[in-house]
């Protein structure tokens, strides 16, 4: 009788407040802080007067470039964000949650796969006032470097990052394999035809009809998959226009470079065309070929796993770029067991490529410093001491210059000259298709390409759903490429 | 009487110490002294709870109403989302995929946790009972994440080391992972090896519970092997059953490291689970408008479901 008559504070009043507050906590813990204001939040406190740099990258190779770059800026201090995943889409879609949640960068890294997802969220900054002040420090890049991957770089007629790595998708050979099939590495001008040939004779079975050793094996992603047989075949997964702007640049940087003529302000993907015929034509090889028994059941991811077979002998050929060759040495693969040629030619020899760089955070505080940085991490010093390129080249420069013999002595492969003669004997080699959907679009690439790989669809069903679904995609994001409507 | 006394010789509060009611010397302010002190005990708890669960749910739940993608303002779309979710086959067929995988994974979890505590409590050497206990609840201490990695490895089909061993026995190549059927097969094994040793463990507590008096009058009756099992075991370990049932489902029905990383959802659809969806539509795709939709109607039908559980639990539990 006492307590339910004299207690000041009911249950369901403490309750009541308890409730309003945290509810109140709540919203104000998820409301959605603009990206920016949190800039710098996660690092640790700087000392007095010096600016901190907020940047995605490997802390292991970036090291030795931060070191040399503190030796002339002393102000700035560095505070590494190291983001892994298992692919480009997979890391895209953390740093887009890093992002959201307010722990903002100053510096971002992204491949090609992310690098319209990133502007056309404008997460990412266009460096075209920079890149004009500074033309004369950025002459001597630019010149080194092939206009595509540069032109790769751009979002409707800006420029976003300053290229530092590429992979255009070659064809691997392990010549061991090659040898005990009685074949040699095919020479630049190899087709289709040659190809399926030289798989077949590397194909080895056992008496059940079990394929021992593979002719040709290929991961189920963006960059690499099948899709450099779409593009050798005439075509592509999106249709390919090019978007107006960006004059200045191939005027400024490449004027008199054949290479550069006709080069705009970036790609666009304006509309699928993933059941076009061509496209069916390329899949219908790709099924042939796994039900054949010269293709292993395909995988997704970043293609570990066939580097491993590769190494061991199982298998014969993959489409990978120069940054299979330092994974191979590293692996144990010794100079000579492994070459590289272009890929072959059906209807064309058009390849794909996919280029890497440095992006500033648009809302960034630190901006003017982050790009002095981006600016000196592509200087010829720099990227000499990156750990992506040194002691083991991990991946391929997009410096003309640093490709050298010297380069690729210890590890091979001999014919390492095809890396940048991609570029050069075939400027019409184009980045693979990512546009500002591409997390959503390589979501909806692989899950088809792997139901028509197992054979739960056949190549022209898988195609048109595709295809569907990648048109609902581009309905339901009219916006994307603004200035196109 | 003295409720009485207190209430009506007070003078008003207001004319006082603002903190009276609390601090008075009777047994009125005693009792809530009392009660607050409760209250205070409670309130990291009850706060937690509101903001980390139950704040995220009213968030997610207004946040289901909106176009959002972080970087630009959220644009009220009303139920838009809802109607975009009950036309979207692939988020239908997650939700499917997701009760399937349960269907399998909380049966085979129930019946081997089960077996296993049966086995274990059994006429043992203590050391070997032990090392048996250690061994089946090892695997729940491991990260999904890297036994995913492994598992995809092992489970390859042309180069795995499981098909490899299987050859070595007559068996043909099994498409683990690349096969619908056989990817779903794996995903739930993967998963029961992993949570099959913390039920074995709530059922061992279970049993050790059980009465001895109850076992001794049973075996006086002559209730043996099966008999004994479906109509003294059984019974007195249903309250454990119905929290393994509970905490399994929903549990299952949130899977997502093993799929996402085994085989990505695929091949095709396959095994894309309804926490998949709602990770891809939320942060790969920006959609978090819709990737909160997905969550809510997700965390409806758990709530549904696991209501249901209780429901049958009551009719069917038997508690001491």
């Amino acid at each position: 009788m006492i307590s339910k008559q004299s207690t000041g504070i009911s249950r369901r009043e403490f309750l009541q407040w308890t409730g309003i507050g945290a509810a109140t906590l709540a919203v104000a813990a998820c409301a959605p802080a603009a990206p920016g204001a949190a800039v710098g939040g996660g690092a640790a406190a700087p000392a007095q007067g010096k600016i901190v740099l907020r940047m995605q990258v490997d802390p292991k190779q970036e090291q030795p470039v931060v070191d040399l770059y503190k030796q002339s800026h002393p102000d700035v201090d560095f505070d590494f964000v190291s983001v892994s995943g298992t692919d480009h889409e997979d890391i895209a879609a953390k740093i887009l949650t890093l992002v959201a949640s307010g722990q903002a960068l100053d510096l971002g890294y992204a491949a090609t796969e992310a690098t319209q997802l990133y502007a056309g969220q404008k997460l990412s900054a266009p460096i075209d006032e920079y890149v004009k002040r500074d033309a004369a420090d950025l002459k001597e890049y630019f010149t080194d470097v092939h206009p595509s991957l540069i032109q790769a770089m751009m979002f409707e007629g800006s420029l976003y990052q300053l290229p530092i790595d590429f992979n255009a998708a070659n064809m691997y050979f392990n010549t061991a394999v090659l040898k005990e099939a009685g074949m040699e590495t095919p020479k630049t001008d190899w087709t289709k035809d040659d190809f399926y040939n030289v798989a077949k004779a590397a194909t080895k079975k056992d008496a059940s009809g079990k394929t021992e050793t593979y002719g040709y094996a290929w991961t189920n992603r963006l960059w690499g998959s099948w899709m450099p047989w779409i593009f050798v075949n005439g075509s592509n997964l999106l249709t390919e226009a090019e978007a107006p702007g960006g004059e200045w640049l191939w005027t400024d940087f490449y004027a008199g470079d054949k290479a550069a003529e006709g080069r705009g302000g970036g790609y666009r993907w304006l509309a699928p065309q993933a059941n076009a015929a061509a496209n069916v034509e390329a899949l219908d090889f790709m099924v042939q070929l796994y039900k054949e028994g010269i293709t292993p059941s395909i995988e997704l991811g970043g293609g570990q796993t066939l580097q491993g077979f590769f190494t061991a002998g199982k298998l014969a050929m993959t489409p990978a770029g120069g940054f299979w060759a330092g994974g191979l040495a590293n692996a144990g693969m010794p100079d000579g067991s492994f070459d590289v040629q272009l890929f072959p030619k059906w209807v064309n020899q058009r390849h794909q490529f996919g280029t890497a760089g440095q992006w500033l955070f648009d809302q960034g505080k630190n901006k003017d410093a982050a790009w002095d940085y981006m600016k000196f991490r592509i200087s010829k010093d720099a990227m000499m001491i990156n750990g992506m390129f040194n002691p083991v080249t991990l991946t391929t420069p997009t410096r003309r210059s640093m490709l050298t013999e010297e380069r690729f002595a210890e590890t091979g492969p001999a014919n390492w000259q095809v890396f940048y003669s991609t570029l050069d004997d075939h400027p019409d080699t184009a980045p693979i298709p990512a546009p500002p959907v591409s997390n959503a679009m390589t979501q909806l690439f692989v899950n088809y390409t792997s139901r028509a790989m197992n054979e739960e669809l056949a190549p022209q069903a898988a195609l048109d759903g595709l295809q569907k679904e990648l048109e609902d995609l581009y309905a339901r994001n009219p916006d994307m490429y603004k200035k196109a409507n | 009487m003295a409720s009485v006394a207190s209430t009506t010789t007070a003078a008003p509060r207001s004319s006082r110490n603002p903190f009276h009611w609390i601090t008075e010397n009777t047994l009125a302010g005693m009792e809530r002294r009392k009660a607050l002190l409760g209250y205070l005990f409670l309130s990291p708890t009850i706060l937690g709870i509101l903001v980390f669960t139950a704040g995220p749910v009213i968030f997610s739940l207004v946040l289901s109403l909106f176009r959002w993608n972080v970087f630009s303002p959220p644009e009220f779309i009303g139920l838009a989302n809802f109607d975009r979710f009950f036309h979207d086959s692939r988020a239908l067929m997650s939700f499917w995929t997701s009760f399937v995988f349960v269907v399998f994974a909380v049966s085979l979890q129930l019946v081997v946790g089960m077996l296993l505590a049966l086995v274990i409590q059994s006429r043992m050497v203590t050391w070997m009972r032990y090392t048996y206990r250690t061994a089946f609840f090892l695997p729940m201490l491991m990260s999904g994440a890297a036994t995913a990695i492994v598992l995809s490895y092992m489970l390859h089909k042309e180069f795995g080391a499981v098909n490899y061993y299987l050859g070595l026995l007559g068996v043909p190549p099994i498409p683990w992972l690349s096969q619908p059927g056989w990817a779903m097969a794996s995903i739930v094994i993967s998963y029961l090896w992993l949570s099959m040793g913390f039920t074995m463990i709530l059922f061992i507590g279970g049993l050790t519970g059980i009465s001895t008096e109850v076992l001794d009058a049973a075996d006086v009756d002559g209730a043996q092997g099966l008999t004994r099992f479906w109509n003294i075991t059984l019974p007195m370990v249903s309250p454990t059953l119905l929290f393994a049932a509970v905490t399994g489902v929903i549990g299952g029905l949130q899977v997502f490291d093993l799929p996402y990383i085994m085989t990505y959802g695929g091949p095709g659809d396959s095994t894309r689970t309804a926490v998949m969806v709602m990770y891809e539509a939320a942060f790969k795709n920006m959609e978090i408008g819709y990737g909160s939709t997905i969550a809510v109607v997700l965390f409806v039908i758990i709530l549904g479901v696991t209501a249901g559980q209780f429901g049958v639990g009551k009719r069917l539990v038997f508690y001491q």
